[in-house]
């Protein structure tokens, strides 16, 4: 193939992918239209993970005018805000349970998206930006958790971390070292401490931020100019308008998931569900309280960390990682009924090994 | 600096303080959350020690007070011991002293005999409930998760109403809105559309 | 006597005449029952009068009725800080509103030479007792500031006392003679309404909220396409009413809900003076800490042997907690060879601080993933979460001379005479690690 026709073959690949001549009101708004069939309901799980995460946005933003990133301080001014400033409690309250259940939307919109085959061309960008969002929102819950400066903060951040480490004694020679020294460049020092904190806060408060708007931004683009996919193998039966009928059924669930954010935070304080003392102030000199474990999102890799070789785990995740990443070319001839049944497995592994991994964890160490 | 608390640390030792641990392990096997000793005590790691709140950095104003309390054997002595804390001071003031040791071989007991409307960080759930449970009895946002929903709920009833209601209001607003602008842009080819 | 007759007597002959006239005149002539619009004669004006007059007093009245059918919900409401605020100005507003419709009403009825035509003295009788009305009770309302709270302890008894049959005037006999009048109104607007076009009052066509816009067009070609045109435009422009209704709602709502708190928050917390000064204790408490741990890490670095306890502390079975060199925390039991033995407490799992005491096979436990590690070798047990061994710390015992009497490095057989006597007087030392 000479070079002009090499050219053209990738222009119009990239054309389709970034179909910018629909950038316009007639395509965007007055002609789309949305499939309606029974797994319609995964259409709304994208906007209502970009709900949780403005939230996430607004309390967040309101934290930051009293809290103080300071090993000294970070505990005495979340707990200012809890319990002094008005309104500081159920801020904090929203931002905690906020995290949650963004995570929780975030990996159903996953679940769904993949079973909906929704990376099938030419989706593929917005397939890749939406599994760097994921990492990202990890990053996230992983930065944001350090900042309390609690007992468990700490110690589940400490016990991460150390995970990194576990990787050298794989490596051969000199490399075995390697791990040790990234781990520490990421704390900032050879323990948790001061300069963790420092540089968590600022990766949670701006470089996180910053990146995800960048890359939320080509996402949601993509979304909107390509439209929602068909979802099901069966040609659709009915559609329905875009503008206003899908659009204001999104508004509707962005009410209903408020108002349940909104009676969670004001009623349920998120700290409530585990023993009080892995909420004190973290003391380095004093002993480490009983139940020292990372946030409930993680425990689908914890677990099994837990229970399994290290090596085990470390091949497994970089699999997975491969494999989500590059969906969009493994699973291009897939059924999406073939896609269903792995998507629902995919849940249960992920459902089981959440509700469930403590019991399984014990039940093996006995 | 170390050596007057050193000695001051002997001195105490040697007569023989304990923290009751009976207490922690009936409360941490009854409610299968693992407490520590901040539940009674001012520091969690209890009172034995020379940080914040242990016996080995008291001044000899508080070491006097903490002669107080631990002397306090009848119920209403009104003691504030510095190595307890609200909880703890409470539980020495309903009960005395006396009864506390004796409840060291049925620490289950402490329940029943705390007032029952007892409710010290304003949770509404009482204090005796929150021993029993392994939650922190001074602190109003550490509770039962299902109870603390239901007290709050019942607090907090007239906000929720209306936020739902100008949540309510927000989207009857908006899918008017948009209903109207789709109906003013609607070109005149679909024009039968309702 | 005159109280009695305006506050007792009046009320009951309005309420009775209104029933008994109203019902008589409804049965006897149907088709008089009519708000006698003037519409048609005069519209101009009429949009400028009418509208604003309905709109006003609709939501004066409507907070009138409220407040007289659900005194208890009413006075709850007014709890919430800045609802009486916002109620008292959304009423003032409506009666503003109703004055300045009703006066136009007035202009137009008085010199319009059309609607002259159709006008009766009672016409004039009613549009005047109205205005009056509604100007004695804005003038009520702003003397006598927050009526919508205060009425729920006066005026609603005494209108209900009146239903009940056993009516108690010494609710408002007190009044001053501007709100006396308003009720006196009151009553005689009641007394007037089957007499005059005021019945209308009694008929609210509720429908027309909800029924579909009507256009009613001349059916030629040219004004049947106009008519879709106008159509759509009837229908949107509803729509953006209903939704700036709906927006209102919320928009109240949320401004009565959260701006204070929103201001309260930036503000931040005014506490009082005795938890201001706990919470400065605290940050004072917190500080030293950090200061202490400092002092630590600086005694760390500049100092060959760091003095931990008196040999006279150390027991066998519970260890002594300090802070090693690493600013890890490590443990100092007395071995069964009466010397020391030092052993770090960070837990080579996870880090988390190994418990301090022995358990009877000589180890000690790690609560986070339960290890047990050997005190005398560091070793954690097989199966154990932890994987390598515990190390043990090099430490050396001073007599009160200042001259090291033993000292042991890892790995090495201690160094010195271990004198009892001498020993126990002895202070023990951690000596920093990569010295001899």
């Amino acid at each position: 193939m000479s070079l002009r026709d090499q050219f053209a073959k990738t222009q119009a690949y990239l054309a389709e992918r970034f179909p910018v001549e629909k950038m316009n009101y007639a395509s965007m708004v007055e002609k789309k239209e949305v499939p309606v069939h029974r797994l319609s309901w995964g259409y709304y799980m994208g906007g209502l993970a970009l709900f949780f995460f403005i939230m996430q946005l607004v309390t967040g933003l309101l934290l930051l005018f009293y809290y103080q990133p300071t090993v000294s301080d970070a505990h005495a001014s979340v707990e200012y805000i809890t319990n002094h400033v008005p309104g500081g409690a159920l801020i904090r309250n929203l931002h905690a349970w906020g995290s949650s259940l963004m995570i929780a939307t975030v990996l159903v919109h996953l679940l769904t998206a993949f079973a909906m085959k929704a990376f099938g061309k030419p989706r593929e960008v917005t397939w890749l930006t939406g599994v760097a969002l994921l990492g990202i929102v990890f990053a996230f819950g992983f930065t944001g958790y350090l900042l309390p400066w609690h007992q468990i903060a700490v110690n589940a951040t400490k016990v991460g971390l150390q995970s990194i480490e576990m990787v050298g004694q794989y490596l051969p020679g000199a490399l075995a070292r390697w791990p040790t020294a990234i781990k520490e460049a990421i704390q900032g020092e050879a323990t948790v401490g001061q300069a963790t904190l420092s540089r968590f806060f600022a990766i949670h408060v701006i470089v996180l931020p910053l990146t995800v708007f960048a890359v939320l931004a080509g996402h949601l683009i993509s979304v909107q100019l390509h439209g929602m996919s068909r979802g099901v193998d069966d040609p659709p039966k009915r559609m329905e308008k875009f503008f206003p009928t899908f659009f204001m059924k999104d508004l509707q669930v962005w009410g209903m998931a408020f108002m349940i954010l909104f009676i969670l935070g004001l009623c349920v304080p998120f700290e409530s569900f585990s023993a009080y003392p892995l909420f004190e102030p973290f003391d380095p000199q004093g002993s480490t309280p009983d139940g020292i474990k990372p946030e409930w999102y993680f425990y689908f890799v914890y677990y099994p960390l837990e229970l399994l070789p290290f090596w085990v785990i470390l091949i497994g995740q970089h699999i997975a990682i491969a494999v989500l990443a590059l969906t969009p070319w493994i699973f291009r001839n897939t059924s999406r009924r073939t896609l269903r049944v792995l998507a629902v497995a995919a849940a249960l592994y992920l459902i089981v090994m959440t509700v469930f991994g403590e019991t399984i964890y014990k039940l093996f160490k006995g | 600096m170390r050596a007057p608390l050193i000695l001051i640390f002997s001195i105490i030792a040697a007569t023989h303080v304990q923290a009751y641990s009976e207490f922690q392990k009936f409360v941490t096997a009854n409610s299968g959350r693992p407490v520590n000793c901040a539940m009674c005590h001012a520091n969690h790691d209890g009172p034995e020690g020379t940080a914040p709140g242990q016996i080995g950095r008291l001044t000899p104003a508080e070491q006097a007070e903490l002669g107080r309390a631990r002397a306090a054997l009848e119920p209403g002595a009104n003691i504030n011991s510095p190595i307890l804390n609200a909880f703890g001071n409470h539980i020495v003031n309903s009960l005395g002293k006396k009864k506390v040791l004796e409840l060291r071989v049925a620490p289950a007991e402490l329940a029943k005999l705390l007032p029952a409307d007892g409710d010290l960080d304003g949770d509404g759930i009482p204090d005796a409930q929150e021993y029993l449970a392994g939650t922190n009895p001074l602190d109003k946002n550490d509770g039962d998760p299902w109870r603390l929903f239901q007290n709050n709920l019942k607090r907090n009833f007239t906000q929720i109403l209306l936020t739902l209601a100008a949540t309510v209001a927000g989207l009857y607003s908006l899918n008017h809105f948009l209903h109207g602008f789709a109906i003013a842009t609607r070109s005149d080819d679909e024009s039968e559309e309702s | 006597m005159i109280d009695a007759f305006l506050f007792i007597g009046l009320p009951y002959v309005a309420i009775v005449t209104a029933l008994v006239a109203g019902f008589t005149r409804a049965r006897s002539n149907k088709y008089g029952l009519s708000a006698r619009s003037s519409q048609f004669l005069e519209d101009r004006q009429l949009l400028w009068g009418s509208a604003p007059w309905h709109i006003g007093i609709g939501v004066v009245l409507l907070g009138h009725l409220v407040a007289v059918c659900l005194p208890g919900v009413w006075a709850s409401l007014l709890t919430i800080p800045g609802a009486l605020l916002a109620i008292e100005t959304v009423g003032v507003a409506g009666s503003l509103l109703a004055i300045v419709g009703i006066t136009v009403l007035i202009v137009r009825r008085v010199t319009s030479a059309r609607v002259q035509a159709v006008t009766t003295t009672m016409d004039l009788v009613v549009v005047g007792l109205l205005l009056v009305q509604v100007i004695l009770g804005l003038m009520s309302a702003i003397s006598f500031r927050y009526g919508a709270a205060w009425s729920t302890g006066t005026v609603v008894p005494y209108f209900w006392s009146l239903v009940r049959l056993q009516p108690d005037m010494t609710y408002v006999v007190d009044f001053p003679m501007l709100f006396k009048l308003h009720i006196v109104g009151a009553w005689l607007i009641i007394l007037a309404l089957p007499f005059t076009r005021l019945m209308h009052v009694l008929y609210v066509p509720l429908g027309y909220i909800f029924r579909a816009p009507q256009l009613v067009i001349w059916s030629t070609t040219r004004r049947r396409q106009q008519a879709v045109a106008a159509q759509a435009q009837a229908e949107s422009r509803r729509e953006f009413i209903k939704g700036a209704a709906g927006a209102a709602v919320a928009a109240g709502l949320l401004a009565l809900g959260i701006s204070e708190k929103l201001f309260s928050f930036f503000k931040g917390p005014r506490p009082d003076l005795e938890a201001d000064s706990a919470l400065l204790a605290k940050k004072l408490q917190r500080l030293q800490q950090t200061a202490e741990e400092r002092e630590l890490e600086l005694e760390r670095q500049r100092k060959e042997m760091i003095l931990i306890g008196r040999y006279a502390e150390l027991t066998e079975n519970k260890g002594k907690y300090f802070t090693d060199y690493r600013m890890a925390p490590g443990l100092a039991f007395k071995g069964k060879d009466g010397l020391p033995l030092l052993i770090s407490a960070k837990c080579t799992h996870l880090g988390c601080t190994v418990g301090s005491e022995m358990d009877n096979q000589g180890r000690i436990l790690c609560p986070c993933h339960i290890s047990y590690f050997n005190v005398q070798t560091g070793e954690p047990n097989a199966g154990s979460p932890a994987k390598a061994p515990l190390a043990h710390l090099a430490w050396a015992l001073v007599d009160g001379d200042g001259k090291v009497v033993v000292s042991q490095v890892p790995g090495q057989p201690a160094q010195g005479q271990p004198n009892p006597t001498v020993l126990a007087q002895c202070n023990l030392y951690i000596t920093k690690p990569g010295l001899a």
